[in-house]
């Protein structure tokens, strides 16, 4: 019963804070900030759902403007790709390196995620830009289309979220420098960063995927 | 106050139940009302026929279980209140498993037994029609706040009132202009929506002879509330036959006879009504053009009921009326105000209502 | 016998702070105190109840007679829109939250919820998103105009004015909120339930908050994105619900039912919840089939993201979609009516007694059936082509979020009033506004069924006065004003009863759940020891059942309670500035809004910084 009384002691989780009890030990036995991650993630799922519900939604409807077949070009995509998986190891590394009580490891993955996140944001800003000025794929105004809105809206919000995802990590890595963020109990901190990255990196697969390599298909 | 206060809530129920009775009363002198749009007392079609039924069929059975609860309530109400002085606690049931099961299980059944025939009658209602029959095909287009009605095979082009024949498969291809319309005349079928960049069928075959009347059931603007339709159902034979219309609505339109009528068309080319209203053998665009039709085609704009989408009776003081100042009609009417004189309008007015 | 005195000779808990609470106005505005937030929250949703109100007075005055001229067009439109729009949002939905706020903390047993400082931002961003969906009065002289389900294209630029992004605005706030406060709670609920509550001995109103919190937190998201594009549409020009473009106004029918449809289910079942917590007490008996009701109230949150269709058959989504929304649609009533008989079923064979809160509660249930069963008839595509917007739907919902929802949260209040001010409303003036309501609700209601029979479609500003609808549009109006009295009675006693109202006490009804075990109203820690639950009426057990007593620890609880902070309303606050960013995107007075843009989004990462860092 103690251990159960002691967390209704418990404070704001939200954040990264160095005391006061952050309940561990809960009803579900799931730090309330992990199970609140996970509620998030879901609701996170329908939007993404909704957006990419609405690019398929209006697939084939652009009543002018450039085809997805004109503008993807996979090769480059597939470096970005690349490199966001590959950000997803390093950030389970670095949840790992906290776990185990080393912060400076965890850190240096940590900053190496958020550099392989913002060289795909880096990606995604070329790739737009060249879509926009030589492919000609409008997002608005008077040769807008609504392959145009529609991809530019889908994976404009993917890429604020990784976006987010980097501004996060960078606060954590200084957070860590100023050891307001440590292994132990707030481990779990890191931990649910790297639920939140392994999500928006899950959600690009699913773009990738069924926006871009499907209209490779036939 | 409080004694005051106390003794009017003793008396509530009962004003509660005088209440109730002189509400009953008041909706009974409202069923003395006449009801021309009713869709289930006077279904005219076999559309809203499927409609009336399946209404009919809701209606016993939400009263059979409604009075049931409301049964089951009152004698609960009425039977087990604590009596005074009688301060031993109750039974402390947590439930009954049986009484349960059988209360979920009942409504699984009833909801099954009246699905099904509900998705019957909605196939039904989706049902293509028999091609091979004579049908009148007409486009209707939504536009605020009014009705283009097409009819392509015939070459007639008009607005709002729309004429058909009784026992005659009648197919509406619905779209709109701009917003979202919905196209209801309760008596005759369900309603449909009119969704500019989209196109719905909508099939009826109306059993009886005369006029009906609906309006846009989706809210599309300010007067959403004035955009009102009219279905003429008129017989197979004789003199107001479905046939006699259309040979007279495929004549061009007449022309002036008086000075006023003459006057009155001078204004109707001159002051710019052309511009968005078609006369049929007076402004007619360059050949092969259908027709201006920002405004309704009003070659036989006397012979209508009413103007302006069922806003105003057809007479030539509420065409001058509607000339003058739509807006003031119609808000947000999208009809310019040319800023007619009196003179000016009337005499338009009077042109018009020639134009039968 | 035991009994609740037992608890106040329990030890007081000792304090941990990291900063002291603030007084006055400063402390409503930096306290993330749950029962501060709840009041907050109940407040507001009241204060917008009478605006919606008199907004629903106001159009059925113009409604009263045909042909009148009072409130013409968009006007009319504005008031019609700027009604539901309220009632939903801005009045049913807070005040939801104040009792989900307020209560769901107490009922389970702790002392907060999981995140303080979180659901703090929930209520500065909700608070923000209603100033500005009015705000267009004040700015553009109108209301937003193309109802509340705002259908494209009649929202987009070439059909619609300014107010509509004051309409989108505020919603995408509201929509924020909502999101945030869904996934505290969920958490709250899941996690910080006293020792020994497991999800069976869950209080049955909590556990329809939880539902309804997975239902905020799943179902905003599709509207969300159905109004951010609306925004780019207007604010950019993209050209989502361009129709000449080859954009289908479907798209927003869709995105917008798939959260509406969840959203009505949100309004029902808390009002189900009070209705199911209410019936016990007065009866003296258990719920009758508690698990049923509960299960019943998880089973139509599932149900309900599967029905959004049905708000949609008349928009030709074609024969086997609208089979199969019907289908979903029909099970709902299944659920449904297992609640209202298990209902029936605790009434009987009790011991009842009748104060207005229980008086509200009761007559939730024939009125609740009334609605339910004519929303039968709407489940059946052949008839809902009839019936699809017309006045026979407006009674339809009215039935259910009238009769029900708010009949259920005006239970609420007589019932929980007390805890939260420690004085009992005066029953006199409860009981005359029941009565007046519940016959003023039906004078304005049950006509509108005839009316949608005999062919009169909703959102219409004026009639002709040959159509048939003059006597029950006359009844109908008349009825408003009933309700508007008896709610006028209610706010005039819940005014009074803060000062002249009777001592409540800790448990003024002889109730069953963990609330009534602490002090009217409660102190800032809620208990003063944690309570172990070993049933699901612990109190009512602690009080009747031998061995089934609460133990009162003999060591006084050492706790940490949240400090007072800024930083919530900061973060809304930069929310805010970029929704004002993009309002005024395109320029006021020639100044372009986008730097607004830019500034709210570095002031959400600087107090987002300071939030983390901040001890509380």
């Amino acid at each position: 019963m103690s251990a159960h009384a002691e967390n209704l002691t418990h404070d704001d989780a939200h954040g990264h804070e160095s005391h006061g009890a952050l309940s561990e030990n809960n009803f579900l036995g799931l730090p309330n900030i992990k199970l609140a991650m996970w509620a998030f993630l879901g609701s996170e799922c329908m939007f993404f759902g909704s957006l990419i519900g609405t690019y398929f939604f209006y697939h084939g409807n652009s009543l002018g403007g450039p085809l997805p077949k004109d503008v993807f070009s996979i090769g480059i995509t597939s470096i970005s790709t690349f490199l966001l998986l590959m950000s997803s190891l390093t950030m389970a590394l670095a949840v790992d390196a906290m776990k185990q009580q080393k912060p400076l490891t965890a850190r240096t993955f940590i900053l190496i995620t958020a550099a392989l996140g913002a060289c795909f944001v880096g990606f995604q800003v070329v790739e737009f830009h060249e879509f926009y000025t030589e492919k000609h794929l409008v997002f608005a105004g008077a040769n807008a289309s609504l392959f145009g809105s529609t991809f530019y809206t889908m994976t404009g919000f993917h890429g604020t979220h990784v976006t987010v995802g980097v501004i996060w990590l960078l606060i954590m890595s200084v957070l860590i420098t100023k050891k307001k963020l440590v292994p132990g109990k707030e481990a779990v901190n890191v931990e649910v960063m790297g639920l939140y990255w392994h999500f928006v990196d899950i959600v690009w697969i699913v773009i990738f995927t069924f926006v871009y390599l499907l209209e490779f298909l036939k | 106050m409080s004694n005051a206060l106390r003794s009017l809530q003793k008396r509530l129920p009962s004003l509660a139940l005088t209440t109730s009775l002189l509400l009953l009363a008041g909706l009974t002198a409202a069923c003395e009302e006449l009801h021309p749009r009713d869709a289930y007392q006077h279904p005219a079609a076999d559309a809203s026929e499927v409609s009336a039924w399946f209404y009919n069929l809701y209606l016993v059975l939400d009263s059979i279980i409604f009075f049931g609860v409301l049964a089951a309530f009152f004698i609960a109400i009425v039977k087990f209140r604590k009596k005074p002085g009688d301060n031993a606690l109750p039974e402390q049931s947590f439930g009954d498993s049986r009484l349960e099961i059988a209360w979920t299980i009942v409504p699984t059944l009833v909801v099954l037994g009246i699905t099904v025939p509900t998705l019957g009658g909605l196939f039904e209602l989706a049902k293509r029609p028999d091609m091979n029959q004579k049908i009148i095909d007409i486009d209707v287009t939504g536009k605020q706040w009014w009705w283009e009605l097409d009819y392509k095979k015939e070459g007639i082009n008009t607005g709002n009132e729309m004429h058909v024949e009784v026992g005659t498969q009648v197919m509406l291809h619905l779209t709109s202009a701009d917003v979202i319309h919905a196209w209801w005349v309760p008596r005759l079928s369900g309603k449909r929506d009119a969704t500019p960049g989209r196109n719905y069928p909508l099939n009826f075959k109306p059993k009886e002879v005369g006029s009906f009347d609906g309006q846009c059931a989706e809210l599309c603007g300010a007067s959403h509330a004035l955009m009102g339709i009219r279905i003429i159902v008129h017989p197979k034979d004789g003199p107001d036959s479905y046939e006699n219309w259309v040979t007279r609505m495929k004549q061009a339109a007449a022309k002036p006879t008086t000075p006023q009528q003459e006057a009155g068309q001078k204004v109707f080319m001159n002051k710019g009504c052309v511009a968005c209203h078609t006369i049929n053998g007076l402004s007619e665009l360059a050949p092969g053009a259908r027709s201006r039709t920002s405004g309704p085609n009003l070659t036989h704009v006397g012979s209508r009921d009413y103007i302006a989408a069922h806003t105003l009776k057809n007479s030539p003081d509420s065409i001058a009326t509607w000339v003058k100042n739509p807006q003031a009609v119609k808000p947000g009417a999208l009809m310019s105000n040319l800023g007619l004189t009196d003179q000016e309008a009337s005499d338009v007015a009077g042109f018009l209502t020639s134009l039968k | 016998m035991a009994s609740i005195a037992d608890f106040a000779a329990a030890q007081k808990p000792i304090y941990h702070q990291e900063r002291p609470s603030k007084t006055g106005l400063l402390d409503w505005l930096t306290t993330v105190d749950h029962k501060k937030i709840g009041i907050l929250y109940g407040g507001a949703g009241l204060f917008w109840l009478l605006i919606g109100g008199l907004e629903a007075l106001l159009f059925r005055i113009q409604l009263a007679r045909p042909d009148q001229h009072i409130f013409v067009g968009d006007t009319f439109n504005g008031l019609v829109t700027m009604h539901a729009t309220t009632m939903v949002f801005l009045a049913v939905m807070p005040m939801i939250a104040g009792f989900s706020n307020y209560f769901v903390p107490l009922m389970i047993g702790a002392r907060d919820v999981a995140f303080p400082r979180m659901n703090a931002f929930s209520w500065w961003t909700f608070f923000a998103g209603s100033l500005t969906i009015n705000a267009s009065l004040l700015f553009c002289g109108a209301f937003p105009a193309a109802g509340w389900t705002g259908y494209a294209p009649l929202t987009t630029r070439d059909f619609s004015g300014m107010p509509i992004d004051f309409w989108w605005a505020g919603l995408t706030l509201l929509a924020v909120s909502s999101m945030v406060a869904g996934v505290n709670f969920v958490v709250t609920i899941l996690n910080l339930r006293a020792p020994g509550m497991t999800l069976m001995r869950v209080p049955v109103l909590a556990w329809m908050m939880l539902v309804i919190q997975f239902l905020l937190a799943f179902s905003f998201p599709p509207v969300a994105v159905g109004l951010i594009l609306l925004a780019f549409d207007r604010t950019f020009g993209t050209v989502f619900y361009a129709t000449n473009m080859g954009g289908d106004p479907h798209l927003w029918q869709h995105l917008f039912w798939l959260f509406g449809h969840p959203e009505v289910y949100v309004l029902i079942l808390p009002s189900m919840g009070i209705v199911s917590e209410i019936l016990p007490v007065f009866t003296r008996r258990p719920l009758f089939g508690h698990h049923a009701v509960i299960f019943s109230g998880v089973f139509i949150g599932f149900v309900g993201f599967g029905v959004w269709g049905h708000h949609m058959f008349t928009a030709g989504m074609g024969p086997i979609a609208d089979a199969a929304f019907a289908s979903t649609t029909a099970i709902v009533a299944i659920p449904t009516g297992v609640k209202i008989f298990n209902w029936i079923g605790t009434m009987y064979n009790s011991k009842m007694t009748f104060p207005t809160a229980m008086l509200f509660a009761i007559s939730f249930i024939p009125m609740f059936t009334l609605g339910g069963l004519s929303g039968m008839m709407h489940a059946s595509p052949p008839l809902d082509l009839q019936q699809h917007d017309t006045y026979f739907v407006v009674a339809h919902f009215h039935y259910v979020l009238v009769g029900g929802a708010l009949q259920g949260l005006f239970a609420g209040f007589y019932f929980y009033l007390p805890k939260i001010t420690g004085k009992l409303m005066n029953e006199t003036l409860g009981k005359i506004h029941f009565w007046v309501f519940l016959i003023g609700f039906n004078v304005t209601f049950f006509p509108m069924h005839m009316l949608g029979n005999h062919g009169m479609p909703r959102r219409i500003y004026t009639y002709p006065a040959d159509a048939g609808w003059n006597t029950e549009n006359l009844i109908a109006t008349s009825g408003v004003f009933l309700m508007t009295f008896a709610t006028l009675v209610f706010v005039y006693n819940l005014l009074t009863s803060l000062k002249k109202g009777k001592d409540a006490g800790s448990d003024p009804w002889d109730a069953n759940t963990l609330e009534w075990m602490t002090t009217s109203p409660p102190p800032v820690h809620n208990f003063d020891f944690t309570p172990v639950v070993l049933s699901e009426r612990p109190l009512w057990d602690h009080k009747y059942t031998p061995g089934f007593e609460i133990p009162v620890p003999e060591k006084a609880e050492e706790i940490h309670m949240p400090s007072p902070s800024w930083k919530p309303m900061w973060v809304s606050g930069s929310a805010g500035l970029i929704i004002v960013g993009l309002l005024t995107f395109n320029g006021v007075f020639g100044i372009p809004g986008w730097p607004l843009c830019i500034a709210g989004a570095l002031g959400i990462i600087f107090s987002v910084y300071a939030w983390v860092t901040e001890p509380v």
